[in-house]
């Protein structure tokens, strides 16, 4: 459909690439988990990027390594990373029209740009990017001291500049849930977190998010495989992911804020699946990403009262 | 005899100052009390003084082109996808029109008849307390992005041959090539498709001059932009792209276009009265765009040794004259210096 308000492409419709590789399927293209399953990737974060908002923050994951192949290809084909920034604007006053509200209220968008997954997203939001928003506002809901701020209005605003993949680019198109979007909301709630420190608002504790998957990988000819639980999934590592859990977690209080659990649990085939299991190492996972948040929280306390 | 108190004087921090009384505030700097100190603006520039450019290039994954500028505290992120328009599918397209046939007609942009190039610009992404998400485009997003596309075409940057895909039909005939029936249509080679280039800029963070930063940024992400070598399947009936690195192709840009804009700050609030002091600000900040109303923009390219002027726009006001004129294109030039460094180097 054409937006009036946009510059428009073509009337007769684009179609994305299809590259031979595509076709041909070579699955020792699939890129491999080379982490321990307990271990995260390598997170970049830092806080100060819109000097002009209230509070702003950038995180960046690493994204992870192409198998050995014979020839290089180009970029584009090749596992992406985590790029978010967050902005945190607030608290402002509402407006005159708005009724009165003894606490401050909390509005969060999560937008994903154009170029930021393999197939070309709109600038108009889908119901994914109003998903992560609800999911992002449970989580920073239980953690702002809302009544210090009456009739005021904090926005929250997530930039997702490239997401996580739900799924290997050759795997062909068996439709994968989203998975990418588990990872994408666990960075989305530790950015968030950041900014608000950023912005001086007042919180119990320091929220982050963690996430884990139940995969299942094949393993050497014959034998029955079973689902094994990773730490922080990058979907296109893995053959068939079960189930995945994501949590925002309290370290200060051990409280859980929000919990999203999506998939297959508790099945007795796959192990020790229960949900206190998942959720239990979810928890292990945010703790490792608080590390980091602290870290860099600590840089820009130092930075702003040496100033 | 009565002895009053002294009156308390009243002093504000600097800020305060700047947010109260906004024009006296910058004309203090700009014309200041005494001899000594040199005249500056508010944010410690002088008057012909840029800010200082940054940029990096190929930082996303899945866009074919990619860049980051930050001049000051405007941060830029332009990605480029590239997508696939079929012929048969290109609304408008004729084999008579194509430049490279005898009787063409002259001007014809096919790229920009085609809709090939498609520039975006998003400024609602919280990047300042002005632009919060939830709103359709403003004013400002639509103007910038149209401006963007115009100079785009009309500055000719993108070669169009490097968005067609050519298709040589194979020569399936046998033997007896001496009649002159033989050389049919069918051997030509064709273009099966087009290259579409969506070209989406987000601004991260915005303290002034939004057009300089996102021209700019789209100037490098096009230099940045990969494009992977495609060909017709005739088996498939469909376009196949190679992903090695080694086959596909960069862009030929013409030039190295540079946007400039200055504003003009008048001594006295009122328009009327002639003969008014003025400066000339180059690359202003959200303060001092809010106290302006004339300004302009100049796109110089200086990729051949002299200064060629591609657009001149002035809008709001009658203080820049022909004099005035020549000086901006000067700093125009200057500045084409200073960027092209980090432009071509990255």
């Amino acid at each position: 459909m054409t937006d009036r308000r946009r510059i428009n492409g073509p009337l007769g419709g684009t179609s994305a690439p299809v590259f031979s590789k595509y076709l041909a399927r070579d699955a020792n293209d699939r890129p491999v988990r080379t982490r321990q399953p307990n271990v995260l990737r390598k997170m970049f974060l830092k806080t100060g990027v819109t000097p002009s908002a209230s509070g702003s923050a950038y995180l960046e994951l690493e994204a992870s390594r192409p198998p050995k192949s014979s020839t290089p290809g180009l970029a584009s084909l090749s596992t992406s990373g985590l790029k978010l920034t967050c902005t945190v604007h607030g608290p402002r006053p509402l407006p005159k029209s708005a009724p009165f509200s003894p606490h401050i209220i909390l509005t969060t968008h999560v937008k994903y740009a154009p170029f930021a997954t393999r197939k070309r997203r709109g600038y108009l939001r889908d119901a994914s990017e109003r998903d992560l928003g609800v999911h992002l506002e449970t989580a920073l809901r239980g953690v702002i001291i809302g009544d210090r701020w009456p009739k005021s209005g904090v926005e929250v605003i997530v930039t997702i500049l490239e997401g996580e993949e739900d799924q290997w680019w050759g795997s062909g198109s068996n439709k994968a849930a989203d998975w990418g979007m588990m990872s994408v909301l666990s960075g989305c709630i530790t950015v968030a977190s950041a900014a608000i420190a950023d912005a001086g608002i007042d919180c119990v504790d320091v929220v982050s998010g963690g996430v884990v998957a139940l995969v299942r990988d094949p393993l050497t000819s014959g034998k029955q495989s079973s689902a094994a639980i990773v730490m922080d999934p990058v979907p296109s590592e893995h053959e068939e992911i079960v189930a995945a859990c994501i949590v925002a977690y309290l370290p200060g209080r051990d409280e859980i804020t929000d919990i999203w659990v999506k998939g297959e649990i508790g099945s007795q085939d796959y192990g020790d699946s229960s949900y206190e299991n998942l959720t239990d190492n979810a928890v292990q996972a945010a703790l490792g990403s608080h590390r980091v948040l602290v870290a860099a929280l600590k840089e820009t306390a130092d930075m702003k009262i040496g100033r | 005899m009565t002895s009053t108190a002294p009156q308390p004087t009243l002093s504000f921090p600097r800020e305060t100052f700047a947010k109260l009384s906004p024009h006296p505030y910058l004309l203090a700097h700009l014309q200041p009390a005494s001899a000594a100190s040199t005249p500056t603006r508010a944010n410690g520039r002088s008057p012909s003084q840029f800010r200082a450019p940054h940029v990096n290039n190929g930082s996303l994954t899945h866009a074919e082109g990619s860049t980051v500028v930050r001049i000051g505290d405007t941060t830029v992120v332009c990605g480029i996808r590239s997508e696939i328009l079929l012929a048969s599918d290109a609304a408008g397209y004729r084999v008579d029109n194509s430049p490279t046939t005898p009787f063409s007609p002259p001007n014809y942009n096919e790229a920009k008849e085609l809709d090939l190039l498609v520039p975006n610009i998003e400024l609602a992404t919280g990047c300042s307390p002005a632009f919060l998400p939830g709103q359709p485009p403003s004013t400002l997003a639509q103007s910038l992005s149209t401006r963007i596309y115009s100079l785009l075409h009309s500055s000719s940057l993108v070669d169009g041959e490097d968005l067609r895909i050519w298709y040589q039909p194979p020569d399936l005939g046998g033997g007896g090539r001496m009649e002159e029936d033989e050389e049919d249509e069918a051997l030509k080679p064709e273009v099966k498709a087009f290259w579409t280039l969506y070209i989406d800029i987000l601004f991260i963070s915005l303290d002034g001059n939004p057009f300089d930063a996102a021209w700019a940024a789209v100037v490098s992400a096009l230099r940045d932009v990969r494009l992977p070598k495609a060909y017709w399947d005739a088996d498939r009936e469909m376009i196949l792209c190679e992903d090695e690195v080694a086959q596909s192709k960069k862009l030929k840009l013409r030039g190295l276009p540079i946007a400039v804009t200055v504003l003009v700050f008048r001594a006295k609030e009122q328009k009327q009265g002639g003969d008014m002091k003025h400066w000339i600000l180059v690359d202003p900040d959200t303060f001092e765009e809010g106290l302006c109303d004339e300004s302009v923009t100049v796109v110089v390219d200086r990729s051949r040794r002299s200064t060629e002027i591609l657009s001149i726009s002035k809008t709001g006001g009658t203080i820049v004259g022909k004099d005035q004129m020549r000086e901006i294109v000067d700093l125009a030039g200057m500045r084409w210096g200073q960027l092209s460094l980090p432009l071509l180097g990255g």
